[in-house]
């Protein structure tokens, strides 16, 4: 019985030392851009650097959730698109992803929040992605055990229903992508940490690594959190900051929690695991930095906020708490990019707490991108350009209190 | 982990006791003759290597004191 042997899910590689194609960052979103390199434009000489190992950054760390319901047009179309490739995704790399579509709740604590959920809603319903407006009962019929009483300090005034999304097994993801770009051929290279980045005549030609020189025609810069210090190896100043963003799980109980959601005023939110634990987040400490410190002060404060929303939560116990990296640009969305001084430096950064949703759709175009050396038209709303024309996203309209920025 | 800045009136006290106040840059640049993309590089592009920077803290919540201090990024820590 061999196939019940255990197998490697991707092939270790020998080191090269030139490939065509070189992406810095072995997350979701360097993982998926190889992925498409090689299953979409049939490139065969793609390796990815990780310094640590596959998914130790954000994309083995977040609260894994997807979900489509962004305040402009153009960033709803990105992740509509996203969401829709999780169950492509899971046969296309015969590998179960694990998505489970519970759909997600926005709770919205006053009149102020609801007006922005009603605009979240019809801009929804203008691109044909599904969410609704609910009243209270109605969110309590969702997520039931909801106080909806006048004891929490912030009421519950309605919310906003999104039924597409859900949650995906985030580390499926990272294995589920590298199984399918090693058996097209792209090289994985763990323990391998870029030190430097080599140009000649205003191009790319390769990078220092941990583990010698490797020279390259094309790299892309998809280090997630650490996009900014990749950066700053060439000098190049970016619109982000590094924050790190925490997050913590319950122990496991029975079912009850169908739909993940959130409260953009107790900074909350919440899904019960297929394991059946209740995993949370999350704040972010307000420093830049490029650690995995995990504090008491946001278990406390979790605490206090997961009580407070469904006081039937009290004395659950927390079993885990952790934190990873998130870029935050100013506008809250991201940066695609492949003008930066360099030919043949391409970028992809700045996701903030977005990038495991929007990670294969990501992959999918920076891939396009970085073969064609043409901007697909979808990534036009994301360049880094933008900032110097005064050309923000309107994202930061949607209800939520953001960082200590906004 | 929690850490410690050293505020330069009260000591060492736990860092959510300050407010972030950034990256010391120096002086704003002079608004003669400031370019609108020279001044939206200098409002929102920042260069953040993973070694020590030096920045400003507010002690918000003891004595309220602005102050600057070197700390590493890819630690956490003050440098000193
Ligand atoms: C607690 C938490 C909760 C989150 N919740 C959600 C959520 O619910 N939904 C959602 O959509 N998003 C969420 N996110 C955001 C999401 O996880 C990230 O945006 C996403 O994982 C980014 O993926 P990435 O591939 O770009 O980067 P990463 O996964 O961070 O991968 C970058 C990789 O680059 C490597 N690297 C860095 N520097 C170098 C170097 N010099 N050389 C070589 N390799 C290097 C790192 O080791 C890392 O593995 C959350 C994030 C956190 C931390
Ligand atoms: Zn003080």
């Amino acid at each position: 019985m061999s196939w019940l042997r255990p197998r490697r899910l991707w092939r270790p590689a020998p080191l090269e030392r030139h490939y065509e194609f070189v992406i810095i960052g072995g997350g979701i979103h360097g993982l998926a851009t190889a992925y498409y390199l090689a299953r979409t434009h049939g490139i065969e000489s793609v390796a990815v650097l990780e310094s640590h190992y596959i998914g130790f950054g954000g994309s083995g760390r977040n609260t894994a959730i997807v979900r489509a319901n962004q305040r402009t047009v153009e960033n709803v179309r990105l992740y509509e698109e996203g969401l829709k490739l999780w169950p492509v995704l899971t046969d296309e790399l015969d590998f179960n992803l694990m998505f489970f579509n519970c759909g997600t709740l926005n709770l919205g604590h006053s009149e102020a929040a609801m007006n922005g959920i009603r605009m979240l809603a019809s801009t929804h319903n203008l691109v044909g992605v599904k969410s609704e407006v609910l009243d209270p009962q109605q969110c309590a019929e969702v997520i039931p055990g909801l106080d909806l009483s006048d004891r929490p300090a912030f009421p519950i005034h309605g919310g906003l229903y999104h039924p597409p999304g859900g949650i995906v097994r985030h580390d499926a993801v990272v294995w589920g992508l590298a199984k399918g770009a090693s058996a097209r051929g792209v090289h994985i290279h763990q323990g391998c940490e870029v030190q430097g980045i080599d140009t000649s005549d205003g191009r790319v030609t390769g990078v220092r690594t941990s583990l010698g020189s490797i020279g390259c025609d094309r790299l892309g810069i998809m280090a997630g959190g650490y996009g900014s210090a990749v950066a700053a190896m060439l000098g190049i100043e970016l619109p982000i900051h590094p924050l790190t963003i925490q997050a913590m799980v319950t122990h496991p109980f029975k079912p009850f929690l169908h739909t993940a959601f959130s409260s953009g005023a107790y900074h909350v939110y919440a899904n019960q695991t297929l394991k059946g634990e209740i995993a949370t987040g999350a704040h972010m400490d307000p420093q830049v930095n490029y650690t995995n410190d995990a504090t008491a002060y946001y278990l406390k404060h979790q605490a206090e906020a997961l009580v407070e929303l469904m006081p039937a939560l009290r004395g659950v116990r927390f079993m885990r708490i952790w934190s990873g990296l998130a870029d935050m640009t100013p506008d809250m969305a991201p940066i695609m990019e492949g003008e930066l001084g360099y030919e043949g430096l391409y970028l992809d950064a700045g996701w903030g707490y977005f990038g495991f949703k929007s990670g294969p759709v990501a992959g999918k175009y920076m891939a396009q991108y970085m073969a064609s050396g043409e901007r697909p038209e979808i990534l036009a709303p994301f360049r880094l350009g933008r900032f110097l024309e005064n050309r923000y996203s309107g994202e930061t309209a949607a209800v939520m209190k953001y960082g200590h920025w906004d | 982990m929690t850490f410690r800045l050293t505020c330069p009136v009260c000591g060492k006290r736990d860092v959510y006791e300050f407010t972030f106040g950034g990256q010391e840059r120096g002086p704003r640049p002079e608004q003669d003759g400031l370019s609108a993309e020279e001044h939206f590089r200098w409002t929102q592009f920042r260069l953040i290597p993973n070694e020590p920077q030096e920045e400003w803290w507010y002690h918000g919540q003891g004595c309220g004191v602005w102050f600057r201090t070197t700390r590493d990024p890819g630690t956490n820590r003050e440098v000193r």
